[in-house]
């Protein structure tokens, strides 16, 4: 187990796990980014993911041990089972925790050791699957290292830089090979919808155990590019878990390995930068999104982006009530975190981050278009009208992607009705007109009839006197 | 009470002066009584939709409130607001027992009639229920309304005058802006023009006042935004304005029969008239079918058959108010009233002037009201304490007289009583033996002093059950409850107050709190947070949406919950402490309003046993114990007891061995007995799991690895 103590982006510590042999050239990589790390043994009494109730690391890396079936009564998990391995320390509930308190694990399976029931205790509640046998390891018989596995066929050869959709960003591109030294398979379930392939085995590739197995296979557990070597799991906190399907891989031995492919061509192996990108990635240094002002205002109150400012100043700036009708303008700083730095967010033209005006259900749902640009942030706006309709809308941007850190934001306003001196006056309805005319027409009828009737001289002038009675 | 002893001693020497100064201070003494009798009580927004408050109420009480706060303020009084609207009704209370002592005074001769009515109308039980200190309702001051409309209106038939007829559409702009009960002037007044028209009775004082009310009240209640253009489009209001019509072409007929003295021309005009009337009728109807007229509101509908709104507007039917008033209850709210109103109705008939018919076809339409429903029960008392009013001076009137009468036809024994026994000769005439011989007076100081000491003790009893009824039944608030301990000492329950002000310490500014409707006003004004439904029950969809989130299962009720924001959710429950008014005993009207709405998916029959009984114990049905609202009231309730023994109180059955799961929502707060309960609604799981399996890890259950797969492979697609 490795700490891991970073200046990247938002985190503090950083953790790391054991190993008998220890990946040199990866944690080297790793504490040369500034990381921290601190080793421990899942057999350390004294090992504590939390200290009054806070994370104590920011990033756990698990690798395997070897450690088969050495367990003391200490080292049972939750469920009363023999826990190989893992000590109370890392029970899948911890991690769990670990997760949900905005922690991040890379963790490394290996085929020559066992996983711990912890772990794909933990990996099944996450809904990817392991295979049943422990000793199953991927092979494939027209991808593979000719060098180091021309008889087992299990070191896999598989380039850089698959992209998992084609309007998902590339953080684990490249052109290199990658070298997968006997990995362990995982399927993907379809119901966790947190979940995406990082690395996927070619179509020639299955997963057997090959002491069982060796000479027919005849159900294997999983096939294709159903295989899984690398997944990955965001979960709605955004933080990260990865699943490394070969901790060998990561070996000093494969980082600037020499590997042949079947075909005989040599060539160097790109797991030095593979591993680079896989823990930037799941330790925050990648993909994560910052989201900074956040920002509603009438139209008709304009601004350009520096005179914001003034418009603040006069409190006109995120008004929580709006009337309906009102035309509305939104604007919201994105930056993306890049290794080292904050930078602008680019976004996909195939894809948009996407405002929606919702009540229930979205009244509108508006494509924001990036407006101005900063070295270290884009400013995505819209211009909209609000629906006739009064009520407590939310402005929300929901941009959620695979590797990239969710966007979920919003802002309550009260759209209201029409104030009573909002309409527009009688007159300046020329519908009304006819009703209007009426209505004078009446009364000057009536005056002028109480005007000719008092005026009007009785026929007769001696019965004047009783009449007037 | 002191009228009727000091009358007599009055009556010779002692000036009108004198008389009409007691007569003040009589008023005045049941004002303030009517208002002090009121004071032993304790005081008690739709999101997302939100709420135009102008559209969606009467601004009548908010202005009355308002004009009384800032007239104060001018008369430097600075008053709270709050003081105001808390003794609002009180001292509305006053004024209706002075408005019903002028509309008795229109009545008769009798000026004790007007003042017992006042008495009757100060402290009668069916009029406190409504108006006690801090019941700051529509109702506080419409009733005053309602009386004095009558009132004016009394006046300007009897004085066919202008004045009073637009004095009266001002009130009735007043009491339209007020109430909703409005629609009760507006189908009386054309309905006593319509009975006097029938009668042969038309006057032009009718005409004057009649045409002068409806015109001008028309316009004055189409003022008020939330009545708006109903005068005039819905069928509740048509009667005001065919009558209008009728009352045009009366007046035309008699004018033109003036002129024109032809009895040929005459019976052309009454065909005429009738056909007009045909005519207008079918207009009416054709309009109405084709939608122009709104048709009868369903709450109309409501009162001619009791079983309409069961059926067909739960909402309305699931308001306790809204039942059917059993017999116990007139008793109770009116007591000695209740045997004397007949008999004040009866000598109505004797006189049966125009005023006279009003109070009997009052009488008959409100008694007939307040037996459909409970809350009607308010507009019958007015027209009861008059009718008493009316038997008991009468009964005064003649035996509480010292000297003896001289049987001459002049001879007066109170003036009523005279005027009864001479209209009552002309009419009847010699058809009954027992008036061929009028009795003229009452000669025996026996007979005198036992009925008046009877009527004496009816009184004095009536007062001691007036004062009781508002000790025990109206004074309570209905947010604190007070109980009795055995050893006689008083046991306050606060948990309503003390759910409130956890809501308000504990939670964000902007959570939203669903519960069910009756406690929308409550946590808005006591917890000040928004909530999903409240008492102003304008928009029944959404409140058979929360209906339906409390009603279905969780993984009905969460999308739901989640659609409208909802964070916490709060149920009321009696289980513990025997308090019945909890809402497992709504949840049945929960289920009628959001099947209402959505038949397919909810459905009564499922909450019911095969037996068809409600129950909440071991044969509960599964429809029953999976819904929200079972499971949110017993949730953790069996930790309370041993185990198995689990006991609810107020339902008195006893409770499945093994409470409720819940998963979507956590428990957040249980009061001091248990009776409210609130939970926060549980966010997505973090790392996307559902939630019944999140829970069952959080317990340690492990999940089962798929065992060997049976069918096809489910292949992830990307």
């Amino acid at each position: 187990m490795l700490a891991l103590d970073p200046r990247s982006y938002g985190n503090e510590k950083s953790a790391a796990s054991l190993m008998e042999e220890v990946l040199i050239l990866l944690l080297g990589c790793i504490s040369n980014r500034g990381y921290k790390l601190t080793f421990e043994s899942p057999k350390n009494d004294k090992l504590a993911l939390f200290q009054h109730g806070e994370r104590a690391f920011d990033h756990i890396l698990l690798l395997p041990q070897k450690s088969k079936g050495t367990s003391s009564p200490a080292n049972v998990d939750d469920f009363g089972l023999p826990n190989p391995g893992l000590g109370p320390a890392l029970t899948p509930k911890l991690l769990v925790q670990f997760i949900n308190q905005n922690g991040n694990i890379l963790l490394t399976l290996s085929a020559d050791y066992p996983t711990p029931t912890s772990i794909s205790s933990l990996l099944l509640e996450l809904d990817i699957h392991l295979p049943p046998d422990r000793d199953s390891l991927v092979v494939d018989h027209f991808n593979y290292d000719a060098a180091s596995a021309s008889e087992k066929h299990d070191v896999l050869l598989l380039p850089q830089g698959s992209r998992l959709r084609s309007d998902v960003k590339d953080y684990f591109g490249g052109d290199g090979t990658i070298a997968f030294p006997r990995a362990v398979a995982q399927e993907l379930g379809n119901s966790n919808p947190l979940l995406a392939p990082v690395l996927r085995a070619k179509s020639t590739a299955y997963s057997y155990n090959p002491k069982d197995e060796a000479d027919v296979v005849e159900d294997p557990f999983a096939v294709g590019e159903q295989i899984s070597l690398v997944s990955s799991m965001q979960a709605r906190n955004s933080a990260r878990f990865t699943v490394f399907g070969s901790a060998e891989a990561l070996e000093n031995k494969w980082f600037d390995g020499k590997v042949k492919s079947v075909d005989g061509k040599d060539c160097k192996t790109a797991n030095r930068e593979f591993a680079k990108q896989i823990a930037a990635w799941t330790f925050m240094e990648l993909g994560a999104l910052k989201v900074g002002r956040v920002e509603h205002h009438l139209s008709s109150i304009t601004g350009d982006a520096a005179g914001n400012d003034s418009v603040a100043q006069l409190g006109y700036l995120n008004p929580t009530i709006y009337r309906v009708k009102n035309e509305v303008t939104f604007n919201i700083e994105i930056s993306e975190y890049s290794y080292d730095h904050l930078s602008h967010l680019k976004i996909d033209p195939s894809d948009a981050l996407q405002l929606e005006i919702t009540m229930l259900s979205p009244y509108h749902r508006l494509n924001l278009i990036p407006i101005s640009q900063t070295p270290n942030s884009t400013t995505f706006s819209s211009t909209f009208k609000l629906p006739d309709q009064h009520g407590i809308f939310s402005f929300r941007v929901n941009y959620k992607r695979p590797f990239l850190t969710n966007v979920d934001i919003k802002r309550e306003v009260t759209v209201r009705h029409f104030a009573h001196d909002e309409w527009p006056r009688s007159w300046e309805i020329s519908a009304g007109w006819v009703w209007i005319a009426g209505v004078w027409i009446t009364i000057a009828g009536w005056v002028a009839f109480v005007g000719i009737w008092l005026w009007s001289e009785p026929a007769y002038e001696q019965s004047k006197g009783k009449k007037m009675q | 009470m002191a009228v009727e002893v000091l009358e007599p001693f009055l009556k010779g020497d002692t000036g009108r002066n004198t008389r009409g100064l007691l007569r003040l201070i009589i008023l005045c003494t049941i004002a303030a009584a009517a208002v002090a009798s009121r004071l032993f009580s304790v005081i008690r927004t739709w999101h997302p939709l939100g709420r135009v408050t102008g559209g969606t109420l009467y601004p009548g009480l908010m202005v009355t409130s308002g004009i009384i706060y800032h007239v104060l303020r001018l008369l430097s009084m600075p008053v709270d607001i709050r003081n105001i609207c808390v003794l609002l009704a009180p001292g509305f209370s006053g004024l209706t027992a002075f408005a019903s002592y002028l509309i008795t005074s229109e009545m008769t001769t009798s000026p004790s009639a007007g003042l017992l009515a006042a008495v009757f109308m100060g402290i009668t039980p069916g009029y406190i229920s409504r108006s006690v200190a801090g019941s700051y309702d529509n109702e506080a001051i419409a009733i005053f309304l309602l009386v004095f409309t009558f009132f004016l209106w009394i006046k300007s038939v009897k004085n066919g005058s202008a004045m009073w007829g637009a004095l009266t559409a001002l009130f009735y702009g007043y009491m339209v802006s007020a109430w909703g009960g409005y629609v009760f002037i507006t189908n009386l007044l054309p309905l006593h023009t319509f009975v006097l028209i029938c009668m042969g009775r038309y006057s032009p004082r009718l005409y004057v006042s009649y045409s002068t009310w409806f015109s001008l009240g028309t316009l004055a209640s189409m003022q008020v935004p939330f009545v708006g253009f109903l005068p005039i489009r819905s069928s509740d209001h048509m009667s005001a304005l065919g009558v209008f019509g009728l009352l045009q072409l009366v007046a035309f007929v008699e004018f033109i029969r003036q002129q024109v003295p032809n009895k040929q021309f005459q019976t052309l005009l009454r065909g005429l008239i009738f056909v007009v009337f045909v005519v207008s009728m079918g207009v009416l109807v054709l309009l109405t079918v084709s939608g122009v007229i709104a048709p009868w509101s369903g709450r109309f509908y409501s009162l001619w058959d009791t079983g309409y709104a069961k059926i067909h507007i739960p909402i309305i039917a699931s308001v306790s108010e809204h039942q059917p008033t059993a017999w116990p209850a007139f008793f109770f709210d009116l007591n000695l009233m209740i045997w004397l109103f007949p008999a004040g109705v009866y000598m109505c008939f004797q006189h049966l002037k125009d005023e006279h018919v009003f109070v009997v076809i009052y009488a008959v339409l409100a008694s007939y009201f307040a037996g459909v429903m409970v809350r009607l029960m308010l507009t019958l008392t007015p027209v009861v304490c008059i009718a008493a009013a009316l038997a008991i001076s009468s009964i005064l009137d003649t035996y509480l007289v010292a000297d003896n009468p001289i049987p001459t036809e002049t001879q007066s024994n109170g003036q009523a009583t005279g005027d009864s026994v001479k209209s009552a000769t002309n009419m009847i005439k010699d058809s009954l033996r027992s008036t061929r011989n009028p009795v003229l007076g009452i000669y025996s100081y026996i007979s005198k002093a036992s009925v008046v000491g009877a009527v004496t003790t009816y009184l004095l009893l009536f007062v001691l059950h007036c004062t009781w009824v508002t000790s025990n039944a109206y004074s309570s608030p209905s947010v604190v409850l007070a109980s009795k301990l055995p050893d006689g000492s008083q046991h306050i329950i606060d948990d309503y107050r003390e759910a409130y002000y956890w809501l308000r310490q504990n939670t964000p500014d902007k959570a939203k709190i669903m519960s069910w409707w009756d406690y929308g006003y409550q946590i808005g004004g006591m917890a000040d947070r928004p909530t999903l439904v409240d008492n102003n029950t304008w928009n029944n969809t959404h409140i058979a949406t929360v209906g339906k989130a409390m009603s279905s299962r969780e993984e009905v009720s969460y999308p739901i919950l989640r659609q409208h924001d909802v964070d916490y959710v709060l149920v009321v429950f009696g289980g513990l402490l025997g308090y019945s008014g909890d809402d497992i005993n709504k949840f049945l009207w929960m289920v009628r309003i959001s099947e209402g709405i959505w038949p397919d998916e909810i459905n009564e029959r499922n909450y019911f046993t095969a037996r068809g009984e409600y129950r909440v114990d071991d044969e509960a049905t599964p429809t029953m114990r999976n819904s929200l609202m079972y499971k949110m009231s017993y949730y953790n309730y069996n930790a309370l007891f041993p185990a198995g023994q689990a006991q609810d109180r107020v339902r008195g059955s006893k409770l499945p061995a093994e409470g409720p799961q819940l998963s979507t929502l956590e428990e957040a707060f249980t009061s001091e007995n248990w009776i409210i309960r609130i939970y926060k609604v549980k966010d997505l799981d973090n790392v996307g799991r559902d939630h019944a399996s999140a829970v069952a890890f959080d317990k340690g259950n492990k999940k089962k690895k798929t065992a060997k797969r049976r069918g096809a492979r489910v292949l992830r697609v990307e």
